[in-house]
């Protein structure tokens, strides 16, 4: 399809989904990014988009508004349940989609985000090389044809190179070791894609998809441990031929199987409350609910407790969906509040430790811990932490 | 009328602030969207919308307007879905949604909120407290907005009283900007006329609401009933009798014609008799009290010929039970229809069964395209609220949706005065007001016109409204 198809396809596509909306408000009502405004959350960008296009075609508010979006995915659970089960985020997308192709999109900081991507395989561009300092001194297998592994562990972008997330790396791969796990990771790992498609930028979300496919065949890997859950929703949901045989597991799948199998073993008493935070794109989007909590009942010790919201009706930590790049327009709710509001129902179950699986919502929710001077009363921390500690 | 828009944005902005006024045409358009089958002209919009956050702002606003006669209308969650928000003269729209502050006052009893705090908001924040909301709105609904419709409770209404029984005073702005404090903050009545009464149920032509105060009650245990008939009138039949027998009356309960319960069944792959489906939410001070409850109407229904009937105790059957219920807007969808419009109507109870029956089939021979579309029952067991929902495509043409809704709401009003009903469930009186002056006559809307000019003088809030504009 050339430029001017994609538009017209997107446009009959968002027309179509659009058109049937209730307006009942229902989505608005669950959806971490509304302040006090209607047109705020999936309702406003719902009618923006729908009559954006209708009226005068889109403008930068309209991107604003369809960017301001975090992609969790509450609104879509909402709709299912009692209205007319309209996919808000997939329509969204499609919006970002449109947008970027009109030349409108993406928000002005997300374009060296997409730059980045393209030239240096991660989203703050980063030299390469240096994608796997964080293993210095970890003596981790970098895997090829001639050294193949049973558990190809993909570490993602941020546990790759942001100083806080590189520690669920340094975790993860330590329990491996301890578990007798024969794992390895790529010399040349890349962006898994996950955020581009979510910015709109399919055309690349698709590049990446196929070279990675392509180096995952390529190293004869048989499966994949990765520990950011938009990766592991990519590789399982979005990449159109890696299903074939390579099986892809979030880490909270593949330590349950560990223990399980009497690899890997937890012999410290934690003596702690615990609250689990999950991630959109493991929880509401994978529907992983159980293995993580499965994972912190094991480790002696702990208590685990439940935020008022959680599973299927867990808040959003603020930063997915694009968001972590860019500064929010006025008018619309900030990351930080929406993450400081997250920490707020945690510090209400009186836990002394957050505990999520993403590096995303591990960085996010930890600023905000600091933002809100909490420090001395929760700790966020990844699931890893705790069952190195443990183990 | 003609408005220098951007003059009157900039004094706005220096009576609410800068964030607080809206010219932007996208930031517009969701204030004057209904979910009418057709969309809005760009000559339906406000000229702009501003968001007081305080009576004292909202006093300045009306004064402001009423000075140079600029139709205000009030905006409070929109969820009302066609009518009251809409602006029929453009101007300003006053939106309440800044108006969020809560307060439980459990030492009082009571407890005060914005106009624009949700319902859903409030159930959560009262459910923390052990506190139950008598007023059962859908969640996205504003306090203000009900109290202003004097709606909704379904069974709740008969239960725990309507709104106007359970507001024990307003904080109120009037067109001409004096701000009013109504009723008591004690529990008993205010003395002499307590005007909270006038403007509970006004929807919002006398002045705009700006805090509600409300008594507390207890959150009650609840158990879930469901009662499975053939037919969807045995239903009707089944809830005159709870009421004659005295049973103990659940605080809510729903009902889902046959046709509907086919393709809900359908949707979700259930395994339920055939037929039309009652669930019920029975309350008790205990679990035991309400268990107790629900068991009378299942007898009740068993009595009446449900093929079957029993307490929802597994949580999972339970949800899809409801689920049918939630799911009333997407039966047309299901079979590809888009377009849709409900109505309401309201028989006493000892019509209830003949008006069911008319209702199930009520597309069958008719002509013009009323006969085209596809019905679907349901409604609030026990209030008389029975619902029925036209699906259609909404490929038809503008023309034709229009002939459609013009189609089906002439319907409704045959069938509120054929079954003396009043059509006060989702509080439409632009809609309605040519079955008020037909029902109650014209000396009745005299009043209103009456009351209106001496509490709105300019008549600049919500313009249209009561002279039956839609």
């Amino acid at each position: 399809m050339n430029g001017e198809q994609i538009t017209e396809s997107l446009e009959k596509d968002l027309n179509e989904a659009l058109v049937s909306c209730e307006k009942c408000h229902l989505c608005n009502t669950v959806c971490p990014i509304v302040d006090t405004r209607v047109t705020q959350g999936p309702f406003g960008i719902n009618r923006a988009v729908y009559y954006g296009l209708k009226w005068h075609g889109l403008s930068e508010h309209v991107r604003d508004l369809v960017h301001s979006c975090t992609t969790c995915g509450k609104c879509v659970a909402m709709c299912k349940m009692v209205s007319r089960a309209l996919p808000l985020v997939e329509i969204f997308e499609k919006a970002r989609a449109l947008l970027l192709e009109s030349g409108l999109g993406p928000m002005p900081e997300q374009r060296e985000v997409l730059k980045n991507i393209y030239r240096r395989g991660n989203p703050w561009g980063y030299p390469p090389h240096e994608r796997t300092q964080w293993a210095e001194g970890l003596d981790i297998k970098k895997v090829s044809k001639e050294d193949t592994v049973d558990v190809l562990y993909f570490v993602g972008c941020a546990s790759s190179y942001d100083p806080q997330a590189q520690k669920i790396a340094r975790n993860l791969t330590r329990i491996f070791t301890q578990a007798g796990v024969n794992f390895g990771i790529l010399e040349g790992e890349q962006c898994s894609g996950s955020e581009t498609r979510r910015i709109g930028e399919t055309g690349l979300f698709e590049h990446l998809a196929e070279m990675n496919t392509q180096m995952f065949a390529s190293v004869g890997a048989k499966g994949i441990v990765t520990g950011d859950p938009h990766s592991y929703y990519s590789f399982s949901r979005e990449y159109p031929d890696l299903g074939k045989g390579l099986k892809v597991q979030h880490y909270t799948h593949f330590l349950n199987e560990l223990m399980e199998e009497g690899k890997l073993k937890l012999s410290s008493r934690a003596e702690t409350t615990v609250t689990y935070h999950d991630p959109c794109y493991l929880g509401r989007h994978s529907e992983v609910f159980e293995e993580p909590r499965a994972l912190i009942r094991r480790i002696p010790g702990v208590t685990l407790v439940e935020m008022e919201k959680s599973r299927e009706d867990s808040d959003c930590c603020g930063m997915g969906g694009g968001r972590m790049w860019i500064e929010v327009p006025r008018g619309l709710l900030s990351s930080q509040a929406i993450a400081e509001s997250r920490i707020r129902q945690a510090l209400d179950t009186g836990a002394e430790i957050v505990l999520t699986a993403c590096p995303f919502c591990n960085i996010t929710l930890g600023d905000a811990v600091k933002s809100m001077g909490k420090e001395d009363s929760i700790k966020v921390m990844d699931i890893t932490e705790l069952v190195l500690m443990a183990s | 009328m003609s408005l220098h828009v951007e003059e009157l944005g900039q004094d706005l902005r220096k009576l609410v602030g800068d964030d607080h006024v809206h010219t932007d045409l996208i930031e517009r358009m969701n204030y004057a969207d209904t979910a009418l089958p057709y969309d809005l002209e760009k000559e339906e919009l406000p000229d702009l919308v501003v968001h007081p956050a305080n009576a004292q702002e909202v006093s300045e606003v009306l004064k402001y307007a009423n000075e140079r006669r600029i139709p205000v209308t009030t905006y409070g969650s929109g969820t009302s879905l066609i009518f009251g928000t809409k602006p029929k003269h453009r101007g300003i729209t006053l939106s309440t949604e800044r108006l969020n502050a809560l307060e439980i006052d459990e030492a009082h009893q009571w407890l005060e909120c914005g106009a624009g705090v949700k319902i859903g908001h409030l159930v959560r924040e009262l459910g923390k407290l052990g506190y139950f909301f008598p007023i059962q709105t859908q969640a996205a609904s504003s306090v203000g907005g009900a109290v202003s419709v004097n709606t909704l409770g379904h069974l709740t209404d008969n239960i725990f009283g309507r709104p106007v029984n359970n507001v024990l005073g307003l904080e109120v702005v009037l067109p001409t900007g004096e701000i009013l404090q109504t009723g008591s903050t004690c529990l008993r009545r205010a003395a002499g006329w307590d005007l909270t009464r006038i403007f509970v149920g006004a929807e919002g032509v006398l002045g705009i609401i700006t805090k509600i105060r409300m008594v507390l009650y207890p959150a009650p245990e609840t158990v879930d009933a469901v009662g499975f008939f053939r037919k969807t009138e045995q239903i009707g039949l089944a809830i005159g009798l709870m009421y004659k027998q005295k049973l103990p009356l659940p605080m809510d309960g729903e009902f889902v014609g046959e046709k509907a319960c086919k393709v809900g069944y359908e949707a979700y792959g259930l395994d339920f008799p055939e037929g039309a489906l009652a669930v019920t939410r029975s309350m008790g001070r205990t679990r035991e009290e309400a268990e107790r409850n629900a068991g009378e109407l299942v007898a009740l229904f068993k009595r009446v010929g449900a093929t079957e009937s029993f307490i929802l105790e597994d949580e999972e059957i339970r949800e899809k039970v409801w689920g049918v219920r939630e799911n009333a807007m997407r039966w047309g969808q299901e079979k590809g229809l888009k377009g849709f419009l409900a109505i309401e109507v309201n028989p006493p109870l000892p019509r209830l069964p003949e008006a069911i029956r008319e209702l199930s089939h009520v597309t069958e021979g008719r002509k013009g395209l009323i006969g085209q579309t596809e019905s679907y029952l349901y409604g609030h067991v026990g209030s008389d609220s029975l619902h029925c929902l036209f699906a259609f495509p909404y490929g038809w043409s503008l023309e034709k949706m229009k002939q459609v809704v013009d189609e089906i709401w002439r319907l409704e009003k045959e069938l509120q005065l054929k079954y003396d009903g009043v059509g006060g469930d989702w509080g439409w009186f632009p809609y309605r007001v040519p079955l008020y002056r037909e029902k109650y006559g014209e000396a009745s809307y005299a009043i209103i016109e009456k009351m209106k000019q001496l509490f709105d003088p300019h008549n600049i809030l919500n313009r249209g409204n009561i002279e039956g504009e839609v």
